[in-house]
C-alpha cells in the first residue's frame, strides 16, 4: 500500500488565501444581516459534547485544511477518509445484528434467522449470569439466566449455539464484557470449533474483552481489581494473537461508555487510552506494536448528534493513525486501522411512543455508514421494554439493507468529505479527543484512572448532568419532553417473553457434572490458579480447564480466588 | 427538627446499569434526603441492610428482567424482619404489563424509563411525610 510522502512538498491549502479572506469578510456580512439581532445566549448553539456550532460554515472555518495531509484518501493516511481504499464500494458494511435471549438453542434459530434473510454478521450477547461469569445454577443467578442474552456455561452450550451454522466462513462477535469471562468463553469457542474439525487459525470474529467493563461501566456484586482484569485482558489478545490471525480480541467498548454516561470525546479518548495501555503492556511482555495493532479493534456507539457522530468516526481514525506512527512507531500499514463495529444509541430510545425509535435508529445507522463504519448493529424499537421480538428484529435488519440498497450512500468513499462544517468538526473532535487521552495520561494512564475511580466520576457527573438538562428540557427527547402527548397514548407493546431458560440451563448443568471426570476438572481449576499466581499468561491454562469441561462458573471462581475482589468506588 | 427521609437504593441482583440508580440517589441527595446506596445486592442483603440503617424507603433498580423474581422477594424479607412501613419502589426497565404482579407483591409503585425525577421525590414525600401516629 503506498504511502504518500509529505515531506518536500510545499503545504498546499486547498483555497487560495486572497479568496479566503474575500469569502471570510463575506461571511461575515451575511451572519451580521442575518443573525445580529440573536441574544447569543439564547442562540448559542452546541453539538452533543459541547462543540458551538455556528449557523455557516465556509471554507474560512477550514482555512488551513490541506488536503494530502488531513484528509489523504481512503485506505491511505491519515485514513480519515475511511480503512480501506474502496470501503462499501466494493464490500458492503457488515450486517451485524445482535441476537441473544434463553438457551443456546433459542438464540441458534436467532441466528438463522438473521442469516437468512441478509445478515452477513453474527453478534452474540450473553445473559447476566454468562457476562458475570456464573452458572446457571448459581444462587446468584436466580432470575437472570436467559434474560437479556443467552445463557452459557459450558463448551456443550457454545456447541449448542453455533450448531449448523458455517462459522468457519462468518464473522461471529461474542460480547464478552469481561476480560475473566471471555478468557473461558474464547476458550470455549475455541475449543468448540476443535471439536468440530475447524482449525482455529480459521476462525474470524471478535471478542469484546474490555477490563473497562469489568471495573468502571458495568456494576456488579463481585469484581476483579483493575489491574487483574487488565491483564487478563491482555493476556487474551497475546494468546489470540499467537494463534488466531484472523480473530479480534479486543473491540474497546466506547458504547457502553456512551450509554453510561459520557459524551463522544470521552468515548474515543477512553477507548484510545485503554488501547494504548494494551499496546505498552504487551510491548513490555516482548511484542512488536505491528504484531498487535492490526488486531486491536473498537465499538462505538452511534448517538443522535448526526454531523458529531459522523465526525467523530472520522477523527477517531485519525487519532489513532498518529498514535500508533508517532508513539508507538508502527511501521506495517494494517497497524494504522482504527476498525469499528458500531451499534445505534440503546440510551436514545424511548419507552413511551416506541415507533419512533424506528426513526432514530435509521438516521443514527446512517450517520454509522457516513461515518464509515465496518460493520453495524441497529437497536429494535422494543429494545426500551425487552429484548428484541423478531419482528422488530427484522426491522433493524431491513433498515440496514435498505441503506445498502436504496440510497445511493455506498456508491462514492466518505462522502461528506469536504463538507466544511463535517471537515471543521472532524478537526475539532481530534483536538479535543487528543486533549482528552492526555487528562487519562496524567492522571498515571487508563488502568490508575479505574483504580481511583476518577472514571467512575466522569461518567457519574456527565450522568446527572444530562439527566438535570432532560428535566430542564433543554436536551429534547420528542415525545417525552418535547411535544409530548399528555393523553399518554399506551400502545399496547408486545414484550417479548421466551421460554423459561432457568431450569432447562440447570438440567444441563446436572448432567455435566455427572458425566464428567471430576478429577480431571479439579487438576486443570488448579493448575489455572497457578498460572494466574505466575506472571504468565493464563489463557492455556483456561482452555485445558474447558477441555476438561469445567464451568465457565468455576473457572470463574478460580480468578475470583486468586485475585480477590475490588470494592467498585460508589460514584 | 423533622428527621431527613432515609432512602436505600439498589441495584438488584446481578443487573450491571448502574446510570440511573446512581444519578437519582444523587437528585433524592439534592432534595434533602439522605440515601444509602449499596450497589449489587440480593434480596435477603437488602432487607438486612435496610433494617440495619433504619430506611423509609427501599428502591430497586433493574434493567435485566429478574424484577418478577427477585423484587416481591425483596417485599417479603423487609416484612419477615418486621419492616411493614417500609415503602419498596422499583424501577428501570419494567414492562408496565407486569406492574399489577408487583403491585400484588406488596411494591408500592414502579417507575418506568423516562420517569421525571420530581415524580419520584415527590411519590417518596407524600408516601413517608406523615409519621405513623398522625396518620389520616
Amino acid at each position: 500500500m503506498a504511502i504518500r510522502h509529505t515531506r518536500g512538498m510545499k503545504r498546499l491549502g486547498l483555497f487560495r488565501r486572497d479568496k479566503l479572506r474575500q469569502i471570510e469578510r463575506a461571511a461575515r456580512k451575511w451572519e451580521q444581516e442575518h443573525f445580529a439581532g440573536d441574544d447569543p445566549r439564547l442562540e448559542q448553539r452546541h453539538s452533543y459534547s459541547g462543540i458551538p456550532v455556528k449557523p455557516l460554515y465556509t471554507p474560512a472555518d477550514v482555512a488551513d485544511l490541506d488536503y494530502v495531509e488531513h484528509l489523504g484518501f481512503p485506505g491511505e493516511p491519515p485514513f480519515v477518509r475511511g480503512v480501506y481504499p474502496t470501503m462499501y464500494r466494493r464490500r458492503p458494511f457488515t450486517v451485524r445484528q445482535i441476537a441473544g435471549f434463553g438457551t443456546p438453542e433459542d438464540t441458534n434459530r436467532r441466528i438463522k434467522f438473521l442469516l437468512g434473510r441478509g445478515g452477513t454478521g453474527v453478534n452474540i450477547v450473553f445473559d447476566l449470569p454468562t457476562v458475570r461469569g456464573y452458572d446457571s445454577d448459581d444462587p446468584r443467578a436466580e432470575g437472570n439466566v436467559g434474560q437479556c442474552g443467552v445463557s452459557v456455561n459450558s463448551v456443550e452450550d457454545m456447541e449448542e449455539l453455533f450448531g449448523g451454522i458455517p462459522i468457519a466462513d462468518v464473522s461471529v462477535s461474542l460480547v464478552t464484557h469481561l476480560p475473566s469471562v471471555t478468557a473461558a468463553v474464547f476458550a470455549m469457542y475455541l475449543v468448540a470449533a476443535e471439536r468440530r474439525g475447524i482449525p482455529v487459525e480459521s476462525l474470524a470474529g471478535t471478542t469484546q474483552n474490555d477490563f473497562l467493563m469489568e471495573t468502571a461501566i458495568g456494576c456488579a456484586p463481585e469484581i476483579l481489581n483493575p489491574e487483574a482484569s487488565f491483564r487478563i485482558q491482555c493476556d487474551v489478545v497475546e494468546y489470540s494473537r499467537e494463534r488466531c490471525p484472523r480473530w479480534n480480541p479486543i473491540s474497546y467498548n466506547g458504547y457502553n461508555l456512551r450509554e453510561a454516561g459520557t459524551n463522544a470525546v470521552q468515548e474515543v479518548g477512553i477507548a484510545i487510552a485503554n488501547a494504548v495501555a494494551t499496546l505498552e503492556e504487551l510491548i513490555s511482555r516482548g511484542w512488536r506494536v505491528d504484531a498487535i495493532a492490526p488486531r486491536l479493534s473498537f465499538f462505538w456507539d452511534l448517538y443522535n448528534d448526526f454531523f458529531e457522530e459522523i465526525a467523530k468516526c472520522r477523527a477517531s481514525r485519525r487519532v489513532w493513525h498518529k498514535i500508533v506512527r508517532d508513539r508507538f512507531g508502527a511501521s506495517e500499514p494494517r497497524s494504522y486501522l482504527m476498525r469499528f463495529h458500531v451499534q445505534t444509541a440503546g440510551i436514545t430510545l424511548t419507552a413511551v411512543e416506541p415507533m419512533n425509535n424506528i426513526a432514530r435508529a435509521a438516521l443514527q445507522g446512517l450517520a454509522a455508514v457516513l461515518g464509515g463504519a465496518q460493520s453495524l448493529h441497529i437497536d429494535s424499537y422494543d429494545e426500551a421494554y425487552c429484548v428484541p421480538t423478531e419482528e422488530a428484529a427484522l426491522v433493524s435488519l431491513r433498515t440496514q439493507q435498505i441503506i445498502q440498497a436504496e440510497t445511493n450512500v455506498v456508491n462514492t468513499v466518505d462522502p461528506l468529505a469536504g463538507s466544511y462544517y463535517v471537515e471543521y468538526l472532524t478537526s475539532e473532535m481530534e483536538r479535543r479527543i487528543s486533549s482528552y487521552i492526555a487528562e487519562i495520561e496524567k492522571r498515571g494512564g487508563i488502568v490508575a484512572a479505574t483504580r481511583s475511580g476518577w472514571i467512575h466520576r466522569e461518567i457519574a457527573d456527565f450522568a446527572y448532568r444530562q439527566q438535570k438538562e432532560i428535566e430542564a428540557g433543554t436536551l429534547k427527547i420528542v415525545g417525552l419532553n418535547f411535544l409530548r402527548d399528555e393523553e399518554r397514548r399506551q400502545e399496547p407493546i408486545r414484550v417479548f417473553r421466551y421460554p423459561e431458560a432457568e431450569s432447562r440451563q440447570r438440567a444441563k448443568l446436572g448432567r455435566l457434572r455427572r458425566e464428567r471426570d471430576a478429577h480431571a476438572v479439579e487438576r486443570a481449576l488448579s493448575s489455572l490458579g497457578d498460572r494466574c499466581r505466575s506472571r504468565e499468561n493464563v489463557m492455556p491454562a483456561v482452555v485445558d480447564a474447558v477441555r476438561a469441561r469445567a464451568t465457565l462458573g468455576e473457572i470463574e471462581g478460580v480468578f475470583r480466588e486468586v485475585f480477590g475482589l475490588w470494592q467498585f468506588p460508589l460514584a | 427538627m423533622q428527621r431527613r427521609i432515609r432512602v436505600l437504593i439498589a441495584k438488584l441482583g446481578l443487573d450491571i446499569h448502574w446510570r440511573g440508580a446512581v444519578t437519582l440517589s444523587r437528585m433524592l441527595r439534592d432534595a434533602g434526603m439522605e440515601v444509602i446506596y449499596i450497589g449489587n445486592q440480593f434480596p435477603r442483603e437488602i432487607a438486612e441492610t435496610a433494617l440495619q440503617e433504619n430506611v423509609d424507603v427501599v428502591g430497586l433498580s433493574t434493567l435485566s428482567g429478574n424484577h418478577l423474581t427477585l423484587g416481591p422477594k425483596v417485599v417479603e424479607f423487609l416484612r419477615e424482619r418486621g419492616m411493614d412501613d417500609v415503602i419498596v419502589l422499583m424501577g428501570g426497565v419494567i414492562p408496565p404489563e407486569d406492574f399489577p404482579a408487583l403491585r400484588q407483591a406488596g411494591v408500592d409503585e414502579i417507575f418506568g424509563p423516562e420517569t421525571p425525577v420530581q415524580d419520584i421525590i415527590r411519590h417518596i414525600e407524600s408516601r413517608v411525610g406523615t409519621p405513623p401516629t398522625t396518620e389520616q
